[in-house]
């Protein structure tokens, strides 16, 4: 399967437009799990994931073995989610505060993004890097070894963002009135 | 075992681990418990939705082909010195001017028919502290620095920026206190000698600028050269007109003279700074808007 991804890497790098299909193919599930929950909304989501193969496009040739293809892919995937992030225009001047707004709020779509139920709200209000964890871990299934190598930290750090994330589950929860 | 239940409820280990999980679970209630817990996380962070289908591998292909990517760009390897150039436009000149008139102001006194020995290096160990703390509490913060906004929306780290204007200002006063002890020592007005005199005022001078800077970044400009103004009040005065009382005094000064601690103390200082500078704003800058 590594090796696999490997020598797909390898074709694309000399410009094989279907081996990059392939690789797609393979790993878009759980990059655009990993990339949905740290966008928060779909369409975000897809426009990282168009940049991520892009950038696999143009830098295949960089890759040296020295970590799994799957490290090195979400490693991309979350630089160019940082880009477009960091990049996100503000949000735009407030309405008139008069008259009550039909379109979902922040609350309702950060629901709906996250699947549907109040305990996936829930996930939307942590901080970026709790989420980012998460999304890594629950999401796309990485074991934690995996996920200290994307993030370039300490399992140990790993570890402890996620018993805070879940703190702060359980604390949320707590306060809504939500049954566990 | 913490490790795996985490992957066990994330459904990534492989089958072996899988069932040597679960055969441990079945006789341990503490890890059931534990694992409850990250099931409710499992669940909550949701299942992967469906991804995009390979139409947009071929989006991606199609920007490759029509835009050029972006070349990667490098700091040149002038641009310290520009930073520095550019900064030094930033400070401004009647900070430059004062500092140099109250330097002058101290040459002339210490010139003076001396009071008792070692009036020459008192006088410059009282002037120079307190104009390079007032320097350096003058550079930074949005009342003192007009170009506050536009620095703070470059991408140039506030950090360095800070770093290059106190070199700035504490290297100009730096140079002015060196000239003022040549001076001196040149006149004739004190017999120790220049390396005296430039030790009576150059670790005082590190720590109480360091000092101030710590509260600029802190507090904010005006506390932090009051604060400076007062310590060094009571150091001057510990000089003389106060009546020691058990050793104090002699604390005092030993904590404000040139040796190795008062260096080390205003490098810890520096770079506490330093740290405080990265992390945002100082506390008087949130109440931007005054309340009448």
């Amino acid at each position: 399967m590594e090796s696999d991804d490997a020598a797909l890497l390898r074709r694309v790098a000399r410009g094989d437009s279907g081996a990059l299909t392939r690789l797609y193919q393979a790993h878009s599930g759980r990059l655009f799990g990993y990339l949905l929950r740290l966008a928060g909304d779909r369409m975000t989501a897809e426009e990282i994931l168009q940049d991520t193969m892009l950038a696999v496009w143009r830098s295949a040739g960089t890759y040296a073995g020295g970590s799994t293809v799957t490290t090195w892919l979400f490693g991309v995937a979350r630089r160019q989610a940082y880009n477009r992030l960091r990049g996100a225009p503000p949000p735009s001047p407030t309405e008139p505060l008069d008259r009550a707004d039909p379109a979902p709020g922040p609350d309702e779509l950060a629901i709906a993004a996250a699947g549907g139920t109040p305990v996936a709200g829930a996930i939307g209000e942590l901080p970026d890097h709790h989420r980012e964890v998460i999304g890594l871990v629950f999401v796309a299934g990485l074991p934690l070894a995996e996920v200290a190598a994307v993030l370039g930290v300490p399992v140990g750090t790993v570890k402890s963002r996620l018993h805070h994330a879940r703190a702060a589950l359980a604390r949320t929860l707590a306060t809504q009135g939500v049954p566990e | 075992m913490n490790e795996q239940l985490v992957e066990y409820a994330a459904g990534s280990l492989g089958q072996a681990d899988r069932a040597r999980v679960e055969e441990h679970l079945a006789g341990c209630a503490d890890c059931r418990a534990d694992l409850a817990g990250w099931a409710l996380l499992a669940e909550a962070a949701g299942t992967a939705a469906a991804p995009p289908g390979p139409d947009l591998v071929r989006g991606a292909l199609l920007r490759s082909a029509l835009v050029e990517p972006e070349p990667v760009t490098r700091r040149p390897a002038w641009f310290s010195l520009s930073l520095v150039l550019a900064e030094a436009r930033l400070v401004r000149v009647s900070v430059l001017v004062a500092s140099a008139l109250v330097m002058a102001l101290g040459v002339v006194m210490a010139a003076m028919p001396a009071a008792y020995d070692g009036w020459a290096g008192d006088v410059l160990a009282l002037v120079a502290p307190v104009v390079a703390a007032a320097g350096v509490a003058g550079v930074h913060g949005p009342r003192r620095d007009p170009a506050f906004e536009v620095v703070a929306a470059t991408p140039t780290s506030p950090r360095l920026i800070l770093l290059t204007r106190i070199a700035l200002v504490f290297a100009y006063d730096l140079v002015l206190a060196l000239a003022a002890s040549g001076v001196v020592a040149a006149v004739g007005a004190d017999p120790s000698g220049v390396r005296e005199l430039i030790a009576a005022w150059l670790g005082p001078m590190a720590l109480l600028s360091a000092l101030s800077l710590v509260l600029v970044v802190w507090v904010g400009a005006d506390i932090a050269l009051g604060v400076a103004v007062v310590l060094w009040a009571l150091r001057v005065l510990a000089g003389g007109v106060l009546v020691d009382v058990g050793g104090v005094l002699d604390v005092v000064r030993a904590a404000w003279s040139t040796n190795l601690a008062t260096v080390l103390t205003a490098a810890g200082l520096l770079a506490v700074a330093m740290i405080l500078a990265g992390r945002g704003e100082p506390l008087r800058r949130s109440r931007a808007t005054h309340l009448l």
